[in-house]
Parts: structure tokens; sequence; C-alpha cells
């Protein structure tokens, strides 16, 4: 049976081929790599496939959000992500140095005000600008632009489709997909869908949110609520249960916590019920509260849902090639090597089962797939010690395993954490609190003392952490550490300097020069 | 109905003529200035516009094409200058789609896929 099976698959094989050949010959497309969704990976991994002179073609579609958003070619993070989002708390932060200013000797007169559309067109043409920018680099790197829903029809066959409906087949000898993920909308929630809104269309609007409720503690959420409290407007957060899943938990709390001195709400152990139109617009929320086992109600011009975000398959007809997803998340499976069930198929990027849902990720995925594809490489994506960052008021950036993680790899025994409580130099003019100003270095407690995790919450935490994620990519130890010489002035530079071991319960308040 | 051109000179003439389609299609190439030779002092310039022109066609129904000279190069060289001051242009040539984020610079406008994808596509 197994004989006769190759014997068929063998038979299938030659077929496809002849089918393909007939297809070149009848003057339909024919590529070496197609890829299917124009964010951050599929772009990456197409433009790198150009490099070595391979026929790439790339599909991307937007789908319109449940409230009708769109938007142009480059995936979540330009249009709906990092970008939009970076801006907006840039908006937030400067809202702060405002307040710092005066300290500083600015006369600035009260109250400062911040106008919404102002912000959001700015953003958006920005975002606007950079559409154009990968339209402009796929067609200067010859690499062909489909604005087409793909889904498969054979295992080396895409069937697009425009938004006219016009069809056209496209056929390819690798196929990446990399369609990414959307935003969830809750089910079983009576109006959440007919007047919530995701991070989908938040950057998009054009007239302020208002009073808006954020439900979900995903960094999504945190984020957003951030920025919106920021900017001046009342925000609420309502989470179920813990803030930041998956991230190191006793900073997810300094996080929220500084979140709630600087003026966002939060309903903690809360569940939404319904949403209501009232007149005039305003949504009525109810919630129950597991704490109390009260129900209680408040109105708000915005209902945001950031409860997660679903992988986007639907549309492909994965079923039809045999491409395997997981049962649980519905991502799809895939190898060391980016690979799915089916071997000249892969997926990159926040598709794929057990992968960090972040752009750099994807981008790096996607190259290095192009690289052993094309170019006689070999090398694979290392998915270990990924810095990232959370731009919350106060960011919180990070390398590493969590405290958590390193305790229950290695056990506690064998965990060294060193800790401060530090102030940032120009907190101290300003009269700003630093209560949640935090830094924690995970290390292995035995031998050279490895630095398995690194921490830091405080202002620029991104910039902070990408150095020291080379250092730790490289094996750094704390003693290695130590013999790094700080810059002074700096926040970056109380990581030089962590002494204090958790164990020791001594005080980690950093004092003096 | 096609496309029609206008041909204006310097910042304040460009804007009067974009207001004066507002609504429609307006796609903008800046050049530097012509000698009495009919010659741009800009040379990428020179290379630019014939494969620009050639791909006039493409450009939608009721299209306005503005060929604007911006002066010359002492004018254009002055970093504030109402060209990069209002309009944020950077070079010369620059052709736009007037209203977007939608541009092409220097020698990106001698290429004409570049210069067909500006005309053709939302």
């Amino acid at each position: 049976m197994a004989t006769l099976w190759r014997r068929r698959e063998r038979f299938l094989g030659v077929l496809g081929r002849l089918c393909r050949t007939v297809r070149a010959l009848s003057g339909k497309n024919e590529y070496d790599l197609l890829v299917i969704g124009g964010g951050s990976g599929g772009l990456a991994c197409a433009k790198e496939a150009a490099q070595f002179g391979r026929k790439v073609a790339v599909l991307d579609y937007v789908e319109p959000s449940p409230k009708g958003t769109k938007w142009g070619l480059g995936g979540t993070c330009v249009n709906v992500g990092c970008i939009p989002k970076k801006l907006m708390h840039q908006a937030a932060l400067l809202g702060s140095a405002l307040k710092d200013a005066q300290h500083y000797g600015w006369n600035i007169a009260q109250p400062v005000h911040h106008t919404w559309s102002v912000m959001a067109q700015a953003v958006q043409n920005h975002v606007k600008s950079l559409n154009w920018g990968h339209r402009v680099q796929l067609q200067d790197k010859k690499v062909k632009y489909f604005n087409m829903k793909g889904s498969f029809s054979d295992p080396h066959t895409i069937r697009g489709l425009t938004k006219a409906g016009k069809e056209t087949i496209v056929t390819a000898e690798n196929i990446v997909i990399a369609t990414g993920g959307r935003p969830k909308y809750p089910m079983h929630i009576a109006g959440a869908l007919e007047y919530g809104i995701t991070s989908d269309d938040l950057f998009w609007l054009k007239e302020s949110p208002g009073k808006t409720l954020v439900v979900g503690a995903s960094y999504v959420s945190l984020e957003c609520a951030g920025f919106l409290t920021g900017i001046g407007l009342d925000t609420t957060v309502m989470m179920r249960s813990i803030p930041l899943r998956g991230f190191d938990q006793q900073m997810a709390s300094l996080v929220t916590e500084h979140m709630e001195c600087y003026g966002t709400k939060f309903l903690k152990r809360c569940f939404p019920t319904k949403v209501e139109k009232l007149e005039g617009n305003r949504l009525q929320v109810t919630w129950k509260n597991t704490d109390l086992g009260t129900e209680e109600t408040d109105c708000f011009d915005t209902v945001m849902w950031a409860v997660g975000r679903a992988p986007d398959v639907k549309t492909l007809n994965l079923d039809a090639v045999g491409v395997k997803t997981s049962s649980e998340t519905g991502k799809i499976i895939v190898d060391a090597s980016e690979a799915t069930s089916v071997p000249h198929i892969y997926a990159i990027g926040d598709i794929t089962e057990g992968r960090p849902e972040l752009t750099p990720t994807a981008i790096a995925a996607g190259k290095l797939l192009a690289r052993r594809l094309f170019g006689q490489s070999s090398e694979l994506m290392d998915y270990d010690n990924v810095p990232t960052t959370v731009f919350t008021p106060l960011e919180y950036g990070c390398v590493g395993l969590s405290e958590e993680a390193a305790v229950q790899c290695y056990g506690s025994d064998n965990v060294e954490v060193y800790h401060a409580y530090y102030k940032p130099l120009e907190f101290t003019v300003a009269e700003r609190d630093a209560t949640q100003c935090y830094i924690k270095m995970v290390c292995l407690r035995e031998r050279e003392q490895r630095i398995l995790g690194l921490h830091f919450i405080g202002p620029n935490a991104g910039e902070v952490i990408q150095g020291f994620a080379l250092g730790i990519k490289c094996g750094a130890t704390y003693p290695q550490l130590m013999k790094t010489v700080g810059i002074h002035p700096t926040c970056a530079e109380e990581i030089t300097k962590l002494h204090i071991t958790k164990r020791s319960g001594l005080d980690a308040t950093v004092t003096g020069c | 109905m096609g496309w029609e051109e206008k041909q204006v000179r310097g910042y304040p003439e460009f804007v009067q003529t974009a207001q004066r389609y507002h609504g429609r299609p307006i796609f903008a190439l800046f050049c530097g200035d012509k000698d009495a030779e009919g010659k741009s002092w800009c040379p990428d310039c020179v290379t630019a516009e014939p494969v620009v022109r050639k791909e006039l066609h493409n450009m939608p129904d009721e299209s306005v094409f503005i060929y604007c000279l911006v002066g010359d190069r002492a004018y254009w060289k002055d970093p504030n200058n109402e060209f990069r001051k209002n309009l944020k242009l950077t070079g010369v040539p620059t052709l736009l789609k007037y209203g977007t984020p939608q541009k092409l610079v220097e020698e990106e406008c001698f290429k004409v896929e570049l210069v067909r994808m500006l005309f053709t596509e939302d």
C-alpha cells in the first residue's frame, strides 16, 4: 500500500509539474516565492528573496474591521500597532513633559489642552507615507504586489480575489504564509460587536474617543489606556485576572500601580456582561465585580476590546492543502525552519504557533527563511533572549527570563535576583514620583552567575534594554556586568550598579550619587 | 475627458493653481528653472521629465498635471524656501500626488514602474 501510495504521489507530482508547466506556458504567473500577507515578516521575506534574483510576489489584503476601518500595505505594526502606538505614546509623554517643564522654568499657560484630531491626522499621514514607502520598495526590488485576498486551491496555487471580486490565479514553488492576527471580540457579550471598537480602529479615529473603557489586561490594553490617560482622557481598564500575562509579574504589578497613580482607573477582577447604547450615543456598560459579587454599570463614549488577538487563517483554505494548525489557538504549526506540515509551505510571524508576536522577530525570521530558501544559508532563527518593551506611561523593557520562569527552570536555590529602586535624575527637579522605577536582574547563582533575564521599568526602557540584550545574547555574567562602567547620570547606569540581592532582604533603594 | 497640464513657476503660482483645481486629482512635477535653451540647471530634472511625460496618459480621468519650475539654483538651495518649508520637498525633481504622502524624489522619478505606480495607485 505504501509503495502504491508513493507511486501515486510520484504520479501526482509529475502531473503537478505538468500542470504548472502548462500554467506557465499559458501565460499565467509563476513565482519562485509567493508571500501571503504584506506585514513586517512577509515584506522582509519577499524583499530578501528578491535580492537573490528570484521571482517573488506578495499578496496583501486588509479585511476592514467590523467598524469599517481599513488601511494600506505594511501589516499590523505599521498601520494599527507599534508605529501609531509609539507616536500616540509620545503624545502622552509630551503632556508629562509639559508638566515637568514648569519646574524647569518654562512658563506654560494652564490648563493645557490636547486636540485628538491634530495628533490623529499627523499619525495617520505618517502611516500613509509608510504604506507608500513599502509600495515603492517592492516595486524597486521587483517584487510583484497583488492587492488581493489569497486562498489555497492546491499546494502550489493561490487564488487571489480583489475587492471588486476579480480572480487571479498565482502559482509558486514556495509559499510563505504571513497573514498575522487581528484583535478578538468577546463572544457572548451583548452589544460587544455592535458598539465596541478594537485597536484596529482606535488609531484611525478622526475624533477623540472621549471617556474610554479598555477591556483586557494585555500589553495592548495597558499601552492604549496609558496614552489615552496621558492625553487627558478619562480612561478605565477592566481586567478579569492578571495584567501582562507571560511577563514578570512583579514588574507587571509595578506597571499597573504606576498607571493607577498616573490617573488610569482600574476595575480589577471584573468582567463585562453587556454593552447598551443610550440616547446621545453614550455606551452603558454593565459588569460583574467578582470580589463583591455585585453588578455595576457606568457610561462611556468608547468601549475598546483588548482581549487578545486571533490568527487570520479562515480565508486561507488551509485544509485543502493539509497545512496543520493548533486546535487550541488556530495558529499554524511550524518547525525550527518555519516549515509547516507541507514541505514547501512556510509560515512566519504572528500566524505561527508558539512564536513571539513581535515585528523584529517576524522580520528576522522572514529574512533568514529567504536566505535558506535561495541563498544557501542554513541559519535558523534564534527565538531566545528576544528583548521587548511595553510602552506604558512608565515603560517596561525586558530581555530573557522572568523571575518566575527562571525559578521554574532552575529552582529558587539556584537563582540570584539583584534589584534596585532608583530615581531618574530628571524626576527630582520635576518632583515626579519614582516609586515604581525599578530594575531587576535574574542570574544563575552558581559559578559565573550567567544573566538569565533583565527587567527595567523607567523612562526610555526600550533604549536601555536594547544594548544590554546584546550582552545577554552573548552570555554575559553578573561579574562582567559589574566591570562595565556606567554612563553618568543615566538610568541605564543603575543596571551596572546592581548589588542588592533579593535573598538578602536588604533595602533595595538606591541612595546618593 | 482625459487630463490637462498647467505650467507654473514659483510657489505662489503653484498654490494658486492647486487651489483652483481643488477636488480633482492633482499631480505635480517640481523641477529646476530652465535656461534660454530650455535646459534645466538640475541634470536629474532633465533625465526625469521625459520619463514622467511618457507616463502621463496613465493618470486618472480629470487629473491635473502641474509642471512647476521651482526657481533658480540659488533659491532652491535656500533651506527655507517655500517649497521646502511648506510642501516638505527635499529634492528636485519631485513628482507627487498633491494632498497625499505619495511622492517620488530624484532618481525615483527615473523609474518608469514607480512613476506609473504613482499615477495609477489610490
